[in-house]
């Protein structure tokens, strides 16, 4: 590319223009697609770090609008990306991760939206990042890092399991380097990958052995409502600033709560598949039975003493499934939260694998 | 080796010169080794740990001393314990890990299960007439002061623990240590017997030589250390420390922190000293620039320049409590030629790596300081294994707390032979 130093750098306009032609799709997580687009012409992409931008996608027949961070950064003006997580049934989400293919146009409408570090600048932040709540936080993320402007971020990055963060070893890459920008992931659930770090929801303790002077900072949240409003819950209480706070949804207001709730079965009734993955062998047990005697009835010996969540001689790890336990005192919260069981009190409530 | 004559060890005992470093078999010798564990580590009270291992219920830390093994456990009431790690039922050891987190203690031959207060409360196949209530564990006395713990495996235990007590607890109150966590742990083998160890701690007349790191901040004068008569500068040197000295301790002990020396090293079971040492430089920590390493202090200290609290325990630990961050030495004998060195440093417990501290800072002057130390350890067990070692004079000027040392040693053999 040949960049004449006299021409005024052509800025795009989606007044005048406002396709977007697709040019790499990328792949983050199981269910995250980043997709990168360039405007007609070369021109180049001017917006604030954090806001979205409305993107109109023909599909099934009519066009269907949604808004999409634009979670790359002002600072590399060349592109825009956005970063899309895949909504079970949502129409838009999936044609994107199902059709949109380089070389391919969209139409976008003007960049939006005062959730920046550009309108609300401060020496140190607080970036709360749910999911892939993770895009406006992470282009924030790269335009203060691209401009070595020193803010001192501490990025708090929640998903799932381990597998599910956006965007992790881009974090990890610009924590490494970047003295002024401290990572923390937090998982919510059990995935493949172990991790002995933060757990669960946010709370006011999570929060404070992160980022102890969290009080001093500006605080960006992002992700879905109920993280939020946890957030909101803790700071709240804590007594910051919320003058100081700000946040993002992506709901627009919808109402989660009119979702119509399907009415669940229950679990305890029912008859479950429990697979041991050492020995290779099944073995069904029903919602009332622990499952080290139903494993002894199928011919599956494992170790065991007291049998009453007492001794600990049982405890084995749970790689997926729910079980409901009730102990002893035979292990504690800490090894359960690492994904520990007690096999001689604990009845399953899903199909459930376990390492042995 | 030749078969040869029983050791006279109450002859040894009687024969010690004072003022003179021990004669040789209580360098070498394995029935004086036995012996040391027996009355010096099996009756005494020990240096074993700090509380800031043990955060959380359950967790626990097994400490062994020749044959004889505790484990330190934190109960679910969150009281701190000690038992012999070793199981009611055929004995077999307990505990087999250095340290962990435990739901109850739970022996790995047939899982007699032990709540953490000791009772037993599981022994499966032991028929009717077995009575669990006369098989819990055996307790070992444990004391806490102020976060440090104590151990003492006789059956009974000396009672002027409650001197120390008395003394340390002020003094630790405001590093609220029970808080604090161990930013590091390093365990270091030196080639020496247990008491050349102890020694070799007990004096500064090594360091101007050999401890470059450490005197930055650590004056020489500042533990037992006078310069000869004929020494002006030296005398110069040491009158300005001191007058620095009275000064910060009047300062310090009007703000509410004791800081003058108690010194009760020989003459009684439980051995101590401490003083709050002026520090050179800065004066806030025992680091290369002599100021914190740890940004965030200790306790609710607001004021970094607390010297460094120094503490001495007989017959096994020493210690360096600063406003930032502490170091504890816990010295434990392995055999008569071999002694473990457990250094722990203790910041805040809210303080984060990498943010508060680095690592790295923080431990450097005492990584260096141990390492000299362990060669100069060595050094000194080569020498005494020479059929040419007699016992030497300890400097009356700089080593009066080395003969202290072996003074109390000495003493209390003689106590437990009669
Ligand atoms: C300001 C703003 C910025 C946004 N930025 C991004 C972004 O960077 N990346 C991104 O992936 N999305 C982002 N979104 C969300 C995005 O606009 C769409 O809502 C989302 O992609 C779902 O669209 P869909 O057509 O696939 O689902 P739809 O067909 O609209 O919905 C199908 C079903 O999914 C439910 N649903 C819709 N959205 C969600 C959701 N987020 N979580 C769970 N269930 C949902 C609906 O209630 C409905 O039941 C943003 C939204 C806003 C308002
Ligand atoms: S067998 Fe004792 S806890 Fe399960
Ligand atoms: S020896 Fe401990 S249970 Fe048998
Ligand atoms: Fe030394």
């Amino acid at each position: 590319m040949s960049v004449s130093a006299s021409a005024a750098p052509a800025w795009w306009d989606p007044d005048t223009d406002d396709l977007l032609i697709c040019r790499a799709v990328l792949t983050e997580t199981e269910d995250v697609k980043t997709f990168v687009f360039e405007a007609p012409g070369g021109r180049r992409f001017a917006y604030a770090p954090g806001q979205f931008a409305n993107f109109e996608v023909e599909c099934g027949g009519g066009i269907e609008t949604r808004s999409y961070t634009l979670a790359s950064t002002p600072t590399r003006p060349d592109r825009v990306a956005i970063t899309v997580k895949r909504i079970p049934g949502g129409i838009v989400s999936n044609h994107l991760h199902d059709r949109l293919k380089p070389g391919d146009a969209l139409k976008a409408q003007l960049p939006l939206g005062d959730f920046s570090t550009a309108r609300h600048p401060a020496a140190k932040y607080l970036f709360l990042a749910a999911g892939v709540g993770a895009t406006p936080l992470m282009s924030m993320l790269r335009a203060e890092d691209d401009l070595a402007s020193g803010a001192d971020i501490v990025f708090v990055n929640v998903a799932r399991r381990m597998e599910d963060l956006v965007f992790r070893r881009e974090l990890e890459t610009i924590a490494a380097r970047n003295r002024a920008v401290r990572l923390a992931h937090v998982v919510t659930g059990e995935g493949a990958e172990p991790w002995a770090g933060h757990r669960g929801r946010p709370t006011r303790a999570m929060i404070e052995a992160i980022a102890p002077d969290f009080r001093d900072r500006e605080v960006f949240v992002c992700g879905p409502d109920g993280f939020m409003a946890a957030v909101r819950g803790v700071l709240a209480e804590a007594g910051f600033d919320m003058g100081r706070h700000h946040e993002e949804s992506f709901t627009f207001g919808a109402d989660a709560s009119a979702e119509t709730p399907t009415v669940p079965e229950d679990p305890a009734e029912k008859t479950w598949r429990v697979t041991f993955t050492r020995s290779g062998k099944v073995v069904l047990c029903d919602g009332t039975t622990p499952i080290l005697t139903a494993a002894r009835k199928a011919g599956v010996v494992l170790p065991s003493s007291c049998t009453k969540g007492l001794c600990g001689t049982c405890k084995s790890k749970k790689l997926d499934g729910e079980v409901e336990m009730k102990h002893a005192g035979g292990i504690r919260p800490r090894e359960i939260e690492a994904g520990q069981v007690l096999l001689c009190c604990s009845r399953p409530r899903s199909d459930v694998t376990i390492e042995r | 080796m030749l078969s040869r004559a029983p050791l006279d060890i109450p002859r040894l005992i009687a024969e010690r010169r004072p003022g003179y470093s021990l004669a040789a078999p209580f360098y070498r010798a394995r029935e004086i080794f036995d012996l040391d564990l027996e009355v010096i580590f099996g009756r005494h009270w020990i240096f074993a740990g700090v509380e800031a291992e043990l955060p959380e219920p359950g967790d626990y830390t097994r400490l062994d001393i020749g044959h004889l093994s505790i484990v330190i456990v934190r109960g679910d009431d969150g009281a701190v314990r000690a038992f012999h790690n070793v199981c009611r039922h055929r004995g077999a050891r307990l505990v087999t890990q250095e340290a962990g987190c435990v739901g109850k203690l739970v022996c790995p031959y047939h899982q007699w299960t032990y709540e953490l207060t000791g009772e037993l409360i599981h022994a499966s196949h032991m028929g009717e007439d077995f009575d669990p209530s006369c098989h819990g564990l055996k307790p070992v006395h444990l004391r806490s002061i102020g976060g440090l713990i104590f151990v003492c495996m006789a059956a009974e235990a000396p009672a002027d623990i409650d001197d120390l007590a008395a003394v340390l607890e002020p003094r630790l109150a405001p590093f609220d240590l029970r808080n604090a966590k161990v930013a590091k742990q390093v365990d270091l083998v030196e080639e020496g017997n247990w008491k050349l160890t102890m020694e070799n701690n007990r004096e500064c007349y090594h360091c101007a030589g050999n401890h470059p790191e450490l005197g930055q901040s650590f004056n020489k004068y500042a533990v037992g250390f006078v310069p000869d008569a004929d020494d002006h500068a030296g005398q110069a040197e040491a009158a300005a420390y001191e007058a620095q000295v009275t000064a910060q301790v009047a300062d310090w002990e009007a703000r509410g922190f004791p800081s003058v020396a108690v010194e009760h090293l020989s003459g009684r079971a439980t051995g101590f000293r401490t003083e709050r040492i002026v520090l050179d430089g800065a004066g806030e920590s025992q680091t290369l620039d002599t100021k914190a390493a740890c940004r965030k202090l200790l306790g609710g200290l607001t004021d970094a320049k607390l010297g460094g609290l120094h503490l001495w325990t007989q017959p096994n630990s020493w210690h360096h409590f600063m406003g930032d961050h502490a170091v504890t030495f816990c010295a434990i004998p392995l055999d008569p030629e071999h002694t473990l060195v457990r250094t722990r440093w203790l910041v805040h417990k809210d303080a984060v790596e990498g943010v508060d501290y680095d690592l790295d800072r923080l431990t450097e002057v005492w990584n260096a300081t141990n390492a000299q130390d362990a060669a100069l350890v060595e050094l000194a067990q080569q020498g005494v294994r020479s059929p040419a070692y007699e016992p030497g004079p300890y400097s009356p000027l700089t080593e009066g707390l080395v003969d202290q040392f072996a003074t109390w040693y000495v003493e209390r053999l003689r106590a437990h032979l009669g």
